[in-house]
């Protein structure tokens, strides 16, 4: 694919025109003609640099001299979109965290496995909470004020909300995956377990009874652990689906806002010619208004009580004149 | 490499290495270029947050000094005025300056001027000057497309900005694939030579340092022909998918309009057709309207038991699964819609205006039949009172274009009888086209009944019969192609311009029709790429036709000829 790059041939011309305007003081740029020599130098460049400071946006006073145009502060959406992404940033890695910490629960383990539960139950909560917190943030991301950038900011909430929504689903997805192989697991153990108690009632019945008793108890014991184990295996898979609950809810609310990739809101054209449509019934509407107001009853009934009251002095005049 | 990538490639290079939010300012023509091969959700995806044409740029007062500027714009006098206004009072922190074709130097010392707070940070030229809209297809969308009919002494400046921008569009696409070609032209056409000699020069004088790609030259060909060797494509009635939906609806720059028909849900006002994006459309827009309507019903049917199994939700882990895949279900209900829509809508025309009929009469006047039964199957249809005006002239005209040396007295005769039936469309516009698309005008062998050989595969076709009788005619570009290809294109029919000499068989060859292409031929270009891996041929036109804006153009030219005192 072939380009040219213009670029240098470019900056050559502004410099030398530049060399061109800036001795000579000549009046093409500064519009005002007058004197000759020092004074009109002087206007020119006063001039010139009070117009550098005119297209900077007023939250920049400190602009400089003529050169550079300082990039002007942005307004502050900017930096709740800034803290939105960070948000999603953060939550991509306890992801990742979490990822490693399932795959370290789901092997088989010796110990009781509660630390591990313990950090995903964490994990989980934290990514969630984030998930819920950047969402909330990107409702309130596209309220208020005007035109201009209410554009931006439109397409802005819509890029986070399709990042938003792949995270989510990402998230769920190894969510319902470490619930599955959790219920594999829990069913595993218990086959493992009643197994193993068969075994030891077949085993007793060629001893004594009073050797039966005790293996019984062992039995109970040994039941009693697989409940409570199992409880706790309950729990946890409720709280999984919990999550996956509430990040399908997330999912719904922001359905909305993502575009859907091959339909006509997808196309640049469509958009551009909405915008243009829609500040001109914006417009419109605004007329429209105007005209409502002014033709509204609360201005009649203002003016005829002004009217009324002026009435009322006069006579109030009147009547001390003639007595 | 086909056209869409390339153009989404230049985007892309423009977007890539300016970090931070930016903003992609457009001229009305680089809006449909850009639209056509990059959507909204990709542009969001590189961080531009905001798109504007550049005349509502500069009405607006406020600055946005966070937003970096990227201008794409075709290098027009226009725009460099409108440019120099924006410099002057900038908006953005940077400017990016990308022009979608070869800059003057008088235009480079304009915008140097007027940049005195020196905010511009680039300028190029990326060369995507034509709309992509299909791998192997593109247009230029030229609004006066009418000038091609005219001789250029009506109209010299409108004239010289037709092949001005035909030339360009040429040039542009060459420079995307980055090769040079040797040029080749229809001899009858003054307008193909003209671009044809304007192109050359450009390439081999002007800028052949620029063109100067260092690959064996004569690997590749342009060949400029002329819409009135070819007039009856545009005129038939089109039973493929996508030929179908311009012919009867209506597509610009792969979008169709359908909020002037009734019964048409309401999100699906307007849709997009992209082979792209859309795998049903991929598979099916070269599809005949039988096979399509089955393969529609084919694409119902699964959805709906699709959406079926997702209203029995028996568990937790199912509603789980139904939510993650809910993007997807959402996008495959869009599309069915879409199309159901659209083959509806198509339906309802062809019963209305009693197509089948039309188009069978139509076809034989095209490809086959002796003059008798031509002459009583135009007759009959034109008596037939539900046929509508339109169609009344395409038939008259396909007969007339046909038959104009064999019997005069019975053309007469048909034009009487159009005069007499059709308020709206006088026999002169007919005349209009015999003058300008007649026998004697044409080169290419139309009919098949120049030359011995053409008339015996003639004759062996009628007694073999065809597959199906409503898409047997094969566009007049095929058999360019295939002439191409054998390397039977006459010299005294497309001669070379300048002194360069085709070695062998080209490998790329650009055909460009001077007056608009058809979706019909480009539909014959993409599936003898298909069928041909050793060559690779690109179409396009200055406007994509049917039949409406054929007659359209026809119907100005005429007019502009009229009032003219010269003609």
């Amino acid at each position: 694919m072939a380009t040219r790059n213009r670029t240098q041939l470019y900056r050559k011309y502004r410099d030398a025109l530049r060399h061109v305007r800036s001795p000579a003081g000549a009046p093409s740029s500064s519009g005002s003609g007058g004197g000759g020599g020092g004074p009109v130098i002087e206007m020119a460049s006063l001039l010139r640099t009070d117009r550098t400071y005119a297209p900077l946006s007023t939250d920049d006073p400190s602009g400089s001299s003529r050169g550079a145009v300082t990039v002007g502060l942005p307004p502050a959406w900017v930096d709740v979109s800034e803290e939105i992404s960070a948000n999603m940033q953060r939550a991509k890695m306890k992801m990742g965290e979490l990822a490693k910490a399932h795959a370290k629960a789901l092997m088989p383990s010796f110990g009781d496995g509660r630390d591990d539960q313990r950090a995903i139950e964490v994990l989980t909560h934290e990514v969630t909470d984030l998930l819920k917190r950047s969402e909330k943030r990107l409702q309130k991301l596209s309220m208020k004020d005007s035109s201009e950038d209410s554009n931006v900011r439109k397409n802005v909430q819509r890029s986070l909300a399709t990042d938003l929504q792949n995270l989510s689903m990402e998230f769920r997805k190894k969510q319902s995956s470490y619930l599955k192989q959790l219920r594999q697991q829990k069913e595993g153990q218990d086959g493992v377990d009643l197994e193993m108690s068969i075994n030891g009632t077949k085993s007793t019945f060629e001893d004594d009874e009073f050797e039966d008793v005790g293996f019984t108890e062992v039995q109970m014991s040994k039941l009693k652990k697989s409940e409570a184990f199992n409880r706790e295996r309950e729990r946890e898979i409720e709280q999984v689906v919990e999550s996956v609950n509430e990040l399908a809810q997330i999912m719904k609310d922001l359905s909305v806002l993502v575009i859907d990739q091959g339909t006509i809101i997808d196309r640049i054209d469509y958009n551009i010619q909405n915008v243009a449509a829609s500040v001109e019934e914006g417009y419109k509407q605004l007329q429209k208004a105007e005209r409502t107001q002014k033709k509204g009853g609360m201005v009649m009934c203002a003016t005829v009580l002004v009217i009324l009251i002026f009435i009322m002095i006069v006579l109030l005049i009147l009547k001390k004149i003639i007595f | 490499m086909v056209l869409i990538p390339l153009v989404r490639d230049y985007i892309d290079r423009m977007l890539h290495d300016i970090p931070g939010m930016k903003v992609l300012v457009l001229d009305p023509q680089t809006v449909g270029m850009v639209s056509v091969v990059y959507s909204q959700s990709d542009l969001l995806r590189k961080e531009v947050f905001l798109v504007e044409t550049i005349d509502n740029a500069s009405s607006s007062r406020e600055s946005m000094a966070h937003l970096k500027a990227v201008y794409f714009l075709r290098p027009s006098a226009d725009n460099v005025q409108k440019l120099r206004r924006h410099l002057a009072m900038p908006r953005f922190a940077e400017y990016h300056l990308f022009f979608s074709n070869i800059l003057k130097i008088p235009q480079i010392q304009i915008l140097a001027d007027s940049d005195e707070q020196e905010v511009v940070q680039q300028v190029q030229e990326f060369y995507a000057d034509f709309c992509a809209i299909d791998p192997y297809h593109f247009t230029l969308n030229i609004q006066n497309n009418h000038m091609y009919m005219l001789p250029t002494v009506v109209d010299p400046p409108g004239m010289q900005s037709f092949c001005d921008r035909a030339v360009d569009g040429i040039a542009s696409v060459f420079l995307a694939l980055k090769r040079r070609p040797v040029i080749r032209y229809q001899r009858t056409s003054d307008v193909a030579k003209r671009i044809a000699q304007e192109t050359a020069r450009l390439m081999y004088e002007q800028e052949s340092g620029l063109f100067d790609f260092r690959r064996t030259e004569n690997s590749s060909l342009l060949l400029v022909i002329d819409r009135r060797d070819d007039p009856v494509t545009p005129l038939l009635n089109q039973w493929t998918y996508q030929a179908m939906v311009h012919e009867l609806i209506g597509i610009e720059n792969n979008k169709v309009d359908l909020r002037g028909f009734s019964n048409v849900p309401k999100d699906q006002q307007e849709v997009v057709l992209s082979s792209v994006q859309d795998d049903f459309f991929r598979a099916n827009m070269f599809e005949n309207f039988g096979d399509l309507g089955m393969n529609i019903k084919r694409m119902v049917d699964d959805f709906q038991h699709l959406s079926k199994s997702s209203l029995n939700l028996q568990s937790i882990g199912d509603m789980a699964k139904f939510v993650s895949n809910y993007p997807e279900y959402r996008k495959t209900h869009g599309n069915v819609t879409k199309h159901v829509a659209l083959v509806g809508e198509m339906s309802r025309i062809v019963e209305e205006r009693k197509l089948m009929l039309v188009s069978q009469t139509e076809q034989e006047l095209a490809c086959t039949s002796g003059q008798v039964t031509a002459f009583e199957a135009v007759t009959s249809l034109l008596n037939n009172e539900s046929v509508s005006d339109i169609d009344r002239l395409r038939l008259v005209m396909l007969y007339a274009l046909r038959y104009e040396k064999e019997s005069p007295v019975q053309l007469m005769q048909l034009f009487n009888k159009l005069a007499s039936c059709s308020a709206k469309y006088k026999s002169g516009l007919v005349q209009f086209l015999l003058k300008q698309a007649g026998a004697d005008k044409r080169t290419g062998d139309l009919y098949g009944n120049r030359d011995l050989l053409n008339i015996a595969r003639n004759m062996a076709r009628g007694l073999k019969g065809v597959e199906n009788v409503y898409t047997q005619h094969q566009p007049l570009l095929f058999h360019t192609m295939e002439g191409i290809v054998k390397g039977r294109l006459r010299d005294a029919d497309y001669p070379l311009v300048g002194n360069h000499f085709q070695h062998g068989r080209p490998q790329d060859v650009v055909i460009f029709i001077v007056g608009g292409t058809t979706y019909e031929e480009a539909k014959s270009v993409a599936l003898y790429n298909a069928a041909n891996p050793g060559v690779r041929f690109f179409l396009g036109g200055s406007v994509v036709l049917n039949s409406k804006r054929f007659l359209e153009d026809l119907g100005e030219a005429q007019r502009i000829s009229k009032s003219s005192s010269i003609i």
